[in-house]
């Protein structure tokens, strides 16, 4: 566990270089949040995707200076440094998530006492709906992206990773097409019946299965892979 | 003597690559010197005593298993590798908190003593070091923590002679400082061997061709410089190889006090670690 700890610090110091940048794009993610009362709600969406993909960067870091065949020389394994790294993108994923929903009512409060004829409403469902549709949606990308990375590259694990996005939106698109082609009729009421009573306990649910699947595959390929 | 590592027939098999039954030993108290050109197979056979990669064949370090004990032999092991270390977008001071996680051992005042010494500073990026900075920086990590084994792979190359003879120094105080010691050290730069190792591991196209104490080398192996007519009277049995020169034959034979008794030729050169090499790679027969 001191080794992943160890790992976790060598990341969050190497992030620390985009101090700055974060900070601007705090700024500018809440500024354009601010426009209007729709953008507000997708704060803690953009908030967990700005900081959730911060994490995927040390990826880059470690391949700039092939630090992952001298990690692999210190007491540790490949086992703890996937690991560490599932640990630091979920902890990254949850600390925007968390940002976000507390700095949306925050920037209302501040946007109303400034404005206050146009007075914005924090609508709190909404709110945790869109934070934790962020979670999801940085899950998803992270957990395509982490395997692909271990599997390609930095680089390259990133471009494929765009390429099985597309493919699963193709996909999904196609599935539609297809259920409309055989004039196969969906009951809708049901599925957002079911998804307004047990949606974002699914859709957490579903992150962590993602995120799990997702490191047993990142391991497999790290296992076989030969600094 | 006990050994820090011992190698059993360990061999890889890429496509384009092949380390073949590769065995040797590092006696604690010893530094063994693994040379050979590039691409000879010195830096897998680093990475497979570290399980960076998989072998066949036995690997020992301390007398356990390097797969089954791995974590708990990698504390007792300081590594330097050549091309690789953690982020250059960290400071020497970052570093001192990183590693602090990874050895129960880690001494800090021994670190920051050592970082001094090398005139290092602590605040800096890596990034903006100089190749010989960087390498005492890995050198510093290396040792902060009082390995029992040292792991170098090219830990001097591409760094002037002065840096060179310091670094080489630096191991010379490790080893002396605990007689179970051991250095295991990579490199092309020969000369950096005939200075401190008391082994050396010569590997060609994945294959060992010897493992002989330094001493032995420099001293019994000898480069007999003679005529055509003088080479030709010399059994094939009795060198190592040939190279035929503008004027003459240069022969590398094993023993030139045997060679000498035998074939009274007296111009009989002492060779470098580079010579032999060269005659080995080089050389006919």
């Amino acid at each position: 566990m001191k080794e992943i700890k160890g790992l976790i610090k060598k990341d969050l110091l190497n992030l620390a270089s985009y101090k700055s940048t974060l900070i601007v794009v705090i700024i500018c993610v809440c500024a354009v949040g601010s426009m209007s009362q729709s953008a507000i709600n997708y704060i803690p969406i953009m908030m967990t995707a700005m900081i959730g993909m911060i994490a995927l960067s040390t990826f880059s870091y470690d391949e700039i200076a092939k630090s992952n065949k001298y990690v692999l020389t210190l007491p540790t394994n490949k086992k703890e440094v996937v690991i560490e790294k599932y640990i630091l993108v979920i902890g990254c994923i949850f600390i925007g998530a968390i940002v976000g929903f507390i700095i949306t009512p925050v920037i209302i409060y501040i946007i109303n006492y400034f404005r206050p004829e146009n007075n914005m409403n924090i609508d709190y469902n909404l709110l945790l709906t869109t934070t934790i549709g962020g979670i999801f949606g940085i899950s998803l990308v992270s957990s395509i992206q982490i395997p692909s990375i271990y599997k390609w590259g930095a680089e390259r694990g990133r471009i494929q990773m765009f390429i099985l996005v597309f493919g699963l939106i193709a996909i999904v698109v196609g599935i539609g097409y297809l259920l409309v082609k055989a004039n196969i009729n969906i009951d809708y009421n049901v599925l957002n019946n079911f998804l307004d009573k047990f949606g974002l306990v699914v859709l957490i649910i579903l992150s962590f299965v993602m995120l799990y699947v997702s490191y047993k595959i990142a391991y497999k390929i790290y296992l076989k892979e030969e600094n | 003597m006990e050994n820090s590592i011992e190698i059993k027939n360990i061999s890889k098999n890429y496509p384009d690559f092949e380390l073949k039954n590769i065995s040797f030993n590092v006696p604690e108290g010893c530094i063994v010197g693994l040379i050979g050109e590039n691409g000879a197979g010195k830096t897998t056979t680093i990475k497979a005593i570290l399980n960076i990669i998989n072998t066949t064949g036995e690997i020992k370090v301390f007398g356990k298993d390097n797969k089954e004990y791995e974590k708990e032999i990698k504390k007792d092991i300081g590594v330097v590798l050549d091309d690789s270390f953690l982020s250059t977008y960290l400071t020497a001071k970052n570093i001192n908190s990183i590693m602090k996680e990874f050895y129960n051992n880690w001494d800090k005042e021994k670190y920051f003593r050592y970082l001094k010494q090398f005139d290092l500073p602590t605040n800096k990026l890596i990034k903006d070091f100089s190749s010989g900075m960087k390498m005492k920086l890995k050198i510093a990590v290396a040792i902060s923590h009082s390995p029992k084994l040292l792991i170098l792979d090219e830990p001097t190359s591409g760094l002037d002679p002065i840096i060179r003879n310091e670094i080489l120094d630096i191991f010379r105080e490790y080893i002396e400082e605990d007689e179970k010691r051991a250095i295991l050290m990579s490199t092309h730069i020969t000369t950096d061997l005939e200075h401190i190792a008391d082994y050396i591991v010569f590997i060609e196209k994945g294959n060992i061709i010897f493992n002989l104490p330094t001493e032995e080398l420099l001293e019994n192996y000898g480069i007999v410089k003679c005529s055509k007519q003088e080479f030709e009277k010399i059994k094939n049995t009795d060198y190592i190889k040939y190279k035929k020169e503008k004027y003459q034959y240069e022969v590398l034979v094993q023993n030139k006090y045997d060679f000498k008794r035998k074939y009274n030729i007296d111009v009989i050169d002492k060779p470098t670690i580079e010579d032999i090499m060269l005659f080995y790679v080089k050389g006919e027969k």
